[in-house]
């Protein structure tokens, strides 16, 4: 069997915007051609994948960014509007759990039915009711009908049963985020065992801790596009800086509650050392910190800024003042100022930098606004900075020849 | 999607037999024997206001009596009509399973026609079964000869659903449509009335309707009367092309369900 278990090509999918009766018409006649749909709304476009056995790769998006589309294109529910998808081998898909489950059965005769969905002979199925219902363990509520049930015993059976396929792929759209905390635990174990015995795992899922813990590599999907893929630990790296920075933009975009009458600062941003703007810095990389401020009185503001890491331990800040910096009037009331970071020593990590203003004589504060960034790297020094430092020849203690 | 092996789509399609049957009682006391009660009941009123009110002419009848006139066509006419209905409510009625797993959408169809075709040869059985204690003239040989004809019906009638059912997906007039068109054709089949009744040039468009063929035919052969006839063959011919053509354009149009529904 092919090691490649899908592959995708510039896969695209249109929705076909069906609002009048008469759309429909003109669809029905093109699909019969085999033109394929009229007119419609692209859900996802330009998606490249290839997925081969004991692979497990995350796909990370916000909602409505094409996720789901993109795996029922590889589950072969839905057919790609473009591009080529081939998919090899059994596929398991947990997209929706219990969705073959019908409500007035017992959760055994489910378990016949949604086991033939997935493509079980009738034998297969028999040797594997009992391990289905012992990984379910719902007890007796087994052979009562599936409407009874609470969602979480639904789930329960509907993963059991999904699972005991033994799938070539599997995939997975945000069902670890269902069921109690032990049944997520049971089924995060099978996974990191379905993992460890060379299984293949696609995953959707909203949780980075588990994208990075079950998976190696990872597809960041941005309004239907494919915006990054790498490793899962790059990708949920930036994924979540990008979550980072919009909660920012919607909190600086809120309007401001200080008076017209006090300093307050319009922006702040980095920069790298050569004026690009940016985020992320790679370790030992020169950082600039730039802002505006806005002084009513047309005086030079002071400023001040400060590093804080992640979880909020200080790392260093200064006062304008007390280096005798004076920010550069750029118009009326207007003042840039920037402060730069030589081979700034921060080991790798997440860390925020606030800059503050000050009236001119540097006693009151007035406004602050903070910015995220993240330094990258590797290396296997700890702390916060990189402490300028030299490891030179050793010798004995300066008395030791009057102890010794 | 990944080939899978044809038995697994047999046991699939056997599971989804298996509910269409029992899904229809399931949870009634009667179970099974409302799938007879309902024709019955029909039978009964169609004999009082054609047999008894009306008084369709005993002479036309082909040697039966018009309750057995009647019987004989009903529920064939009901394995086409009834089995309609379900392919069409199949499709929408499944939006969930087609929208989350990837499986053959025909296997619905040929579950919902198949459940429908079981449950009313089972009470068409009962029925002619009932009809021989009562008297009459009913042939259990030629209702061997029948089975060719029966499979034919089959097959059309899997034809029409499929055609039917992916048409509606796109086009909801379908739906509305088809009932009107079910009463119609009800009624331009030789069910509650026999066919000589109808003048003659007018008999021989009749006669184009696949369904009055096989009904009239059903009469004959269960009568004992004859064997099969060339006709026969035809009806089986156009039968597979309906097949065919409903197949084809259901193929045609099912990749397209989850994007419609």
């Amino acid at each position: 069997m092919s090691d490649v278990l899908v592959r995708l090509e510039g896969v695209g999918k249109d929705y076909p915007l069906l609002a009048s009766g008469a759309s429909r018409a003109r669809m029905l006649v093109s699909l019969l051609a085999g033109h394929g749909a009229t007119s419609h709304a692209t859900a996802l476009d330009g998606i490249d994948l290839e997925i081969r056995r004991g692979d497990a790769v995350g796909i990370v998006g916000e909602n409505g960014a094409g996720k789901s589309t993109l795996l029922k294109i590889i589950a072969g529910v839905v057919k790609p509007s473009r591009g080529a998808a081939v998919t090899n081998g059994r596929v398991g898909a947990l997209l929706e759990l219990g969705s073959g489950f019908h409500p007035d059965y017992t959760g055994r005769e489910n378990i016949y039915l949604s086991s033939a969905l997935m493509g079980l002979s009738r034998r297969e199925t028999e040797d594997k009711v009992e391990a289905i219902v012992s990984f379910a363990d719902i007890g007796a509520h087994i052979d009562e009908p599936i409407k009874h049930y609470s969602s979480g015993m639904v789930v329960r059976l509907g993963f059991a049963v999904a699972t005991a396929l033994a799938p070539d792929l599997l995939i997975t759209d945000e069902v670890l985020a269902v069921g109690d905390e032990s049944f997520q635990k049971k089924c995060m174990r099978w996974l990191e065992r379905y993992l460890g015995d060379g299984g293949t795992l696609l995953l959707v899922s909203h949780s980075m801790y588990h994208v990075q813990t079950l998976c190696r590599r990872a597809l960041w999907i941005h309004h239907g596009r494919p915006r990054l893929a790498g490793t899962a630990f790059d990708v949920a790296r930036e994924y979540l800086t990008y979550h980072e920075e919009k909660t920012r933009a919607a909190r600086e975009t809120a309007p401001a509650a200080v008076s017209g009458t006090q300093p307050r600062l319009e922006k702040i941003w980095l920069e790298r050392a050569s004026g690009e703007g940016a985020a992320t810095f790679a370790l030992g990389e020169d950082i600039v910190l730039r802002g505006i401020a806005h002084e009513p009185d047309d005086r030079t503001p002071a400023l001040l800024f400060g590093i804080v890491r992640a979880d909020g331990t200080p790392v260093f800040g200064s006062l304008s003042i007390d280096a005798g910096y004076a920010a550069t009037r750029l118009t009326e009331c207007r003042y840039g100022f920037a402060v730069r970071f030589p081979a700034a020593p921060l080991l790798p990590g997440k860390y925020e930098i606030r800059a503050h203003v000050l009236e001119p004589e540097g006693l009151r504060l007035f406004d602050t606004i903070e910015t995220a960034f993240v330094v990258t790297g590797e290396t296997r020094d700890f702390g916060l900075v990189r402490l300028a430092h030299e490891w030179i020849p050793g010798r004995d203690a300066p008395d030791a020849e009057k102890t010794g | 999607m990944a080939p899978r092996p044809a038995h697994s789509w047999r046991w699939l399609l056997a599971n989804f037999l298996k509910r269409e049957v029992s899904s229809r009682y399931t949870g009634s006391v009667g179970g099974i024997l409302w799938a007879l009660a309902n024709p019955l009941v029909q039978l009964a009123l169609y004999a009082v206001v054609f047999g008894v009110l009306l008084r369709a002419p005993a002479d036309a009848l082909g040697g039966w009596r018009f309750p057995a006139f009647l019987a004989i066509a009903l529920w064939p006419w009901l394995m086409f009509g009834d089995s309609v209905k379900r392919a069409m409510d199949c499709i929408p009625a499944n939006t969930s399973l087609i929208r989350k797993v990837a499986f053959p959408h025909e296997l619905l169809i040929v579950a919902a026609v198949g459940g429908t075709f079981f449950i009313h040869l089972l009470g068409w059985a009962a029925v002619l079964v009932a009809l021989r204690l009562w008297g009459e003239p009913v042939s259990f040989g030629g209702l061997l000869l029948a089975l060719p004809l029966l499979a034919a019906q089959f097959a059309f009638t899997l034809g029409v659903g499929a055609f039917l059912a992916a048409l509606q997906v796109v086009l909801r007039d379908v739906e509305q449509a088809v009932g009107l068109a079910l009463t119609v054709v009800f009624y331009a089949t030789p069910i509650v009335y026999p066919l000589a009744l109808i003048p003659a040039p007018y008999r021989d468009y009749l006669a184009l309707n696949p369904l009055a063929y096989v009904v009239t035919r059903y009469r004959d052969l269960l009568s004992g009367a004859g064997g099969w006839q060339a006709g026969d063959l035809g009806v089986i011919v156009a039968s597979l092309a309906t097949l065919a053509a409903g197949l084809w354009v259901f193929r045609r149009l099912s990749p397209w369900f989850e994007d419609l529904l």
